[in-house]
């Protein structure tokens, strides 16, 4: 076994360059598609005064992370709404705001929410000055600079959370894509060092290794343990340089991320034996393996977030496609912050999806001589 | 020492093998010959444990090998058709590869190494990437690979294929050599009779999946012995001419080339003075007509009605 991991990484570094390829093409694509704005937040209309604009309200609301607040006239405001452009525009005034509802869904009720606590935390500040302002000059600067340490190191935090609240995070481009690609360009990676197999069956070195005393097991085990490490070699890379370099925040959970990356690199690699066994030549598996790879990633929510999908064929698709459950994994650690038994599910899917697959592609391998 | 027993193989609907019967003798050179899909490969293949027969029997030193492999596969080196080395990978990296998998190791493997090199004359291409090399030096290769672990038993699926002329000499040479010096038993497998005249004591000759023929060189050409193959060389042939030789009663075979043809006749019929009168006849002129003993080609030619490379 020891002997053919030997020629293998040989080969590799002596041929690195399909590696190097599509390592590359993925850091581009999530770079260039990561960047590039998307769906980062939900655009609301609002009108207000120059001067509400200017004051601690517009600057609150241009503050936040969720929604992107456009101001504009209330007539603009209320043709957006009315030709079905907007859900929900916003009048703000001084001391009190106008939700118009064109359709009533969660954004509005999470808008008004939004809206609402900004006026909440105007008043209390202004309650604060008041307060301060009955006091000496001294005691007025000491309690300002008290209350600004007070906010930026609280005693403690309340951290509310509910679907696309302003404290939660549902949807972020640069990490969706930094997954996706990936995910996406491990499995050429991964599938292409699983081709090997079928040429050294054709060219004979197989037959010559079946009639020297390695057995079969250590020729498969060789094979695959060294597509898993070329594959997640890959996806370490990538990370690596997302974290460290581009500076791309895992929610402080880099780690536990590239451990996940485990259960889904060995489910692709099962997935290419089983597209190896199924194929009778390098054509045939240049053909398929581009439309297996791209459906996958169509269906799998690499490209797009799997929860905009609304067939019922492409989800029911999805359920069995390990990209699926490798963002999945990805998502709720990172983005939503989801503790590890939250994403035991799709770790188990993974895994039995690697095993059901690998037995599935050696066993037709071995039994159709390929 | 090694044989196949009523051996068929059956792929689908497809009997590439039927009901083979052949043995091969320490220390013989046995040659295999056939046409493409004569079922050449598919023989060796059984015969060296890689395939199961669909029915029959395999056996070594009289004992069947189907259940228990392991025997046979110690004492067997491959040669496939095809080059089966890691192009990217240099000539003694490829050598160390095969080495390990026979668990040869340190001093041992690199003094193996070193034999073959010699023996396969590219000790001077020891540190070139095989994806450089020539065709016969591949083919070289892949014959030294095949002897790294000392085989008694040598089985070449046409070695020679693709290759010219001066690495095909040294590839049949160095058989000879390893034949006469160590006493390796080879099966030979090719469809260029003349490496199998020069090479094997004994023949077996297929086509179709069936073996058509078997025996010594001598043997075989005995088939042909109330025969005489004659052959006719001219610039051109005229279609008149060649119509009057497929009409003659007396000519078993023909096999008509560009500038040649051969016929096979009866040994007591005289052709020469007919085929002299059969061109005058056609406005031919005829540049040679030569007698000739049989020859293997002449006694495929004969049993299958088509020659080898057909």
């Amino acid at each position: 076994m020891n002997g053919i991991l030997v020629a293998k990484f040989t080969t590799f570094i002596r041929k690195p360059w399909m590696f190097l390829l599509f390592t590359t093409m993925s850091i581009i694509f999530a770079l260039i598609l990561g960047t590039s704005g998307g769906m980062t937040s939900i655009s609301v209309p609002v009108y207000g005064s120059s001067n509400i604009q200017e004051s601690f309200i517009g600057k609150s609301l241009e503050k936040n992370d969720v929604y992107t607040f456009n101001w504009m006239t209330e007539k603009e405001m209320l043709d957006l709404i009315a030709d079905g452009k907007s859900e929900v525009g916003v009048i703000v005034k001084e001391d009190d705001f106008q939700l118009v509802v064109g359709v009533e869904s969660t954004n509005a009720q999470m808008v008004e929410q939004t809206i609402h606590d900004i006026y909440a935390k105007k008043l209390q500040q202004e309650k604060l000055f008041e307060e301060v302002e009955a006091q000496t000059d001294s005691e007025k600067q000491l309690l300002d600079e008290e209350y600004k340490t007070a906010m930026d190191s609280p005693v403690f935090t309340m951290k509310t959370s509910n679907f696309s609240s302003s404290e939660a995070f549902v949807y972020d481009n640069e990490t969706h894509f930094l997954f996706g690609f990936t995910l996406f360009f491990v499995i050429y990676t991964i599938a292409y060092n699983v081709l090997p197999i079928l040429l050294e069956k054709k060219e004979g070195i197989w037959d010559r290794m079946i009639l020297s005393p390695v057995r079969k097991t250590e020729m498969y085990i060789a094979n695959l343990v060294y597509s898993f490490f070329e594959g997640y070699l890959q996806v370490l890379i990538i990370f690596l340089v997302f974290h460290f370099w581009i500076g791309v925040d895992f929610q402080g959970r880099f780690l536990e991320a590239v451990l996940l990356l485990i259960p889904y690199v060995f489910a692709v690699v099962s997935l290419s034996i089983f597209i190896t066994a199924c194929v009778k030549n390098a054509q045939q598996f240049n053909a398929v393996l581009p439309i297996v790879a791209v459906s996958m990633a169509m269906i799998g929510g690499a490209y797009w977030p799997i929860e905009i999908v609304e067939s019922e064929v492409l989800l029911a698709l999805s359920k069995i496609n390990p990209l699926t459950y490798g963002m999945e994994a990805l998502n709720g650690m990172v983005v939503y912050g989801y503790p590890l038994e939250e994403v035991l599910l799709p770790i188990s899917i993974l895994v039995l999806m690697g095993v059901v697959l690998m037995g599935l592609g050696i066993h037709l391998m071995e039994r159709r001589h390929v | 020492m090694l044989e196949l027993v009523d051996s068929t193989k059956s792929f689908k609907k497809v009997k590439a093998v039927k009901k083979l019967n052949m043995f091969i003798e320490k220390g013989e050179i046995v040659g295999l010959l056939g046409p493409n899909g004569a079922g050449k490969s598919t023989a060796i293949s059984m015969l060296s444990s890689l395939m199961e027969p669909t029915s029959g029997d395999v056996r070594y030193c009289n004992k069947s090998i189907l259940k228990n492999p392991a025997p046979l596969r110690k004492i067997l080196g491959m040669v496939p058709q095809e080059i089966a080395l890691y192009e990217d990978l240099t000539a003694i990296e490829n050598l160390q590869f095969f080495g390990r998998l026979y668990r040869m190791k340190g001093k041992e493997l690199q003094r193996k190494i070193d034999v073959i090199l010699e023996l396969i004359g590219l000790t001077d291409h020891r540190k070139d990437i095989v994806k450089k090399f020539s065709g016969g030096m591949k083919r070289r290769l892949n014959i030294g690979v095949a002897l790294l672990h000392d085989p008694e038993v040598i089985i070449m699926d046409e070695p020679t294929v693709g290759i010219d002329p001066q690495s095909r000499n040294y590839i049949l040479e160095t058989v000879k050599r390893l034949n006469e010096e160590r006493q390796m038993t080879v099966l030979y497998t090719s469809h260029y009779m003349e490496e199998v005249e020069f090479l094997c004591d004994r023949i077996y000759i297929m086509d179709k999946g069936n073996l058509i023929a078997s025996g010594t060189k001598q043997e075989i050409k005995q088939i042909l012995s109330a025969e005489n193959t004659i052959s006719i060389k001219a610039d051109r042939w005229n279609d008149a001419f060649i119509a009057s030789i497929e009409s003659s009663p007396t000519i078993h075979r023909i096999k008509v080339e560009e500038k040649e043809i051969t016929i096979v006749v009866p040994k007591e019929v005289n052709m020469f003075s007919e085929l002299a009168k059969m061109a005058e006849q056609a406005g031919l002129e005829l540049r040679s007509i030569d007698i000739n003993s049989p020859t293997l080609e002449d006694v495929f030619l004969h049993l299958t009605g088509r020659a080898l490379r057909d």
